[in-house]
């Protein structure tokens, strides 16, 4: 059975199994770890880039859509628990983050007849799921930590959005260019 | 580098309730909270914040730092929305406004229900925080996969949930190991990059290796999950979780909490209400 998403037919892309289970539960882990690493965006009082979002889209695009939206889902929850925030607080922004990790999978899939290269794919698809999956982040609204839609989208979708495209476009076709090789060996 | 889960409150009232409780009883206080703009009631929810938290008897000078974080991220939420808001608060029009004085360039007028309103963010906030800080400090780590799993999530992602916090304190030994690694070869990850490209490149070599590593070496643990035929029934728990009398009292307190202020929001007593003293302020 083959590991990736490029790799999978319609119908093993929502199979769970225990590889799945396993690189699922790695991803979020690895995102919950390398989360400290981040750092401002010059020029802008809170875009921050956090390098460690590229592997909720990485793990999405390289392991399929259910590995995608349980890294950025449980990713980003234990990041924030880690980092004193709590588990649940701000579990929209996890939905978000779970969101385009689903998509980026959901993309590697369907949009992988139209581009053939697939760093170029990774790029694509990683970014697309960002611009779409945080769409999700509008409900600050409905929580209450965006008082209406101009502060939910400068104050939140639109800094969230610029560095996570950033850091997907970028390192997501990186990561895929050094796992690739690494699976072939594998012969997974 | 430590990232292991803190179980802070260990043993406390809060941390021997059943975990399920704490999830539970978070995502009622929310709903309940998120419906309130009322400061007087609000004060009524805060202090029953304060007490669920103080119950959990998490150190403080252990969490100062995470308190830090969440003041500065609620600051920021709070100063940036009464900014981007222009005096657009909840349904009140221009001319409802008691005004101090405009901030200059932007124009935005600080009056006494922009005041309010801002205080009323931050009560909300840290209500909302105060109630999930338990579940990062007073649940045990081991115990987050069966609540979950008893809170009806399917059990491979609850089993999921469990793997990931038994892997988080190993892949961080594993990225300090890397950190030294690429240290002794003249990477100094603290020596960042020129612009935001040049600080990408400088965690690629710290990221990528990590991360190739870790789904390698994931082979073992799914190999060890085939062998005891994971995935081909239903799974059950070694820990077991029972609601007790006041796990019971506790979420009925809750429910009651969030149909009470339904209710009240429902009527229209909910809403933004501007103490007196502010308004006389205004002149």
């Amino acid at each position: 059975m083959s590991t990736t998403a490029i790799g999978r037919d319609e119908s093993t892309m929502w199979e769970v199994t225990s590889r799945t289970v396993v690189y699922a539960a790695i991803g979020a882990a690895l995102y919950a770890v390398t989360a400290q690493f981040s750092f401002l965006l010059p020029g802008t009082a809170n875009v921050s880039l956090r390098p460690s979002f590229a592997l909720v889209t990485f793990f999405g695009f390289a392991f399929g859509p259910l590995v995608g939206l349980f890294v950025g889902l449980v990713g980003n929850a234990i990041a924030d628990w880690l980092s004193g925030w709590g588990l649940l607080t701000s579990w929209n922004w996890s939905v978000a983050n779970g969101l385009a990790g689903l998509l980026a999978g959901i993309l590697a899939y369907s949009l992988r007849d139209m581009i053939r290269n697939r760093l170029l794919l990774a790029a694509v698809a990683s970014a697309l799921a960002v611009i779409v999956g945080f769409i999700f982040v509008f409900t600050d609204m409905w929580l209450g930590t965006a008082d209406s839609f101009s502060a939910a989208l400068a104050d939140n979708y639109l800094p969230v959005v610029i560095s996570n495209v950033i850091v997907a476009a970028i390192l997501t076709p990186i990561l895929v260019a050094a796992w690739e090789p690494v699976r072939e060996s594998m012969g997974r | 580098m430590n990232v292991a889960p803190r179980y802070l409150g260990r043993g406390s009232w809060l941390a021997r309730r059943d975990p399920r409780l704490l999830v539970i009883g978070l995502a009622l206080f929310v709903f309940t909270v998120i419906q309130v703009w009322d400061l007087r009631i609000l004060a009524g929810l805060a202090v029953v914040a304060y007490l669920y938290y103080r119950s959990a008897r998490i150190p403080f000078n252990q969490v100062r730092l995470n308190w830090g974080y969440v003041l500065f991220f609620v600051s920021f939420v709070v100063v940036t929305n009464t900014l981007i808001t222009g005096g657009e608060l909840r349904g009140l029009g221009a001319a409802d406004l008691h005004v101090y004085f405009r901030l200059p360039l932007i124009g935005t007028p600080i009056s006494a229900e922009s005041i309010t309103y801002a205080i009323v963010q931050y009560v909300r906030f840290l209500s909302m925080a105060a109630v999930g800080f338990p579940i990062a400090f007073a649940v045990a780590p081991g115990d987050i996969g069966p609540t979950f799993a008893r809170l009806k999530v399917p059990y491979k992602f609850a089993y999921a949930l469990d793997l990931t916090l038994r892997f988080v304190p190993s892949l961080a030994a594993d990225m300090q190991t890397t950190i030294d690694a690429q240290r002794v070869r003249g990477y100094e990850w603290e020596k960042i990059g020129r612009g935001p490209i040049g600080k990408l490149r400088r965690t690629i070599p710290l990221i990528v290796p990590v991360t190739i590593n870790a789904i390698v070496g994931a082979e073992d643990t799914i190999d060890a999950m085939d062998l005891r035929a994971f995935g081909t029934g239903r799974r059950t728990w070694l820990r077991e979780l029972a609601f007790d009398r006041t796990d019971v009292l506790v979420l009925i307190g809750f429910s009651l909490l969030l149909v009470a202020t339904t209710v009240l929001s429902q009527t229209g007593h909910t809403r933004l209400w501007v103490p007196q003293p502010l308004i006389d302020l205004a002149g």
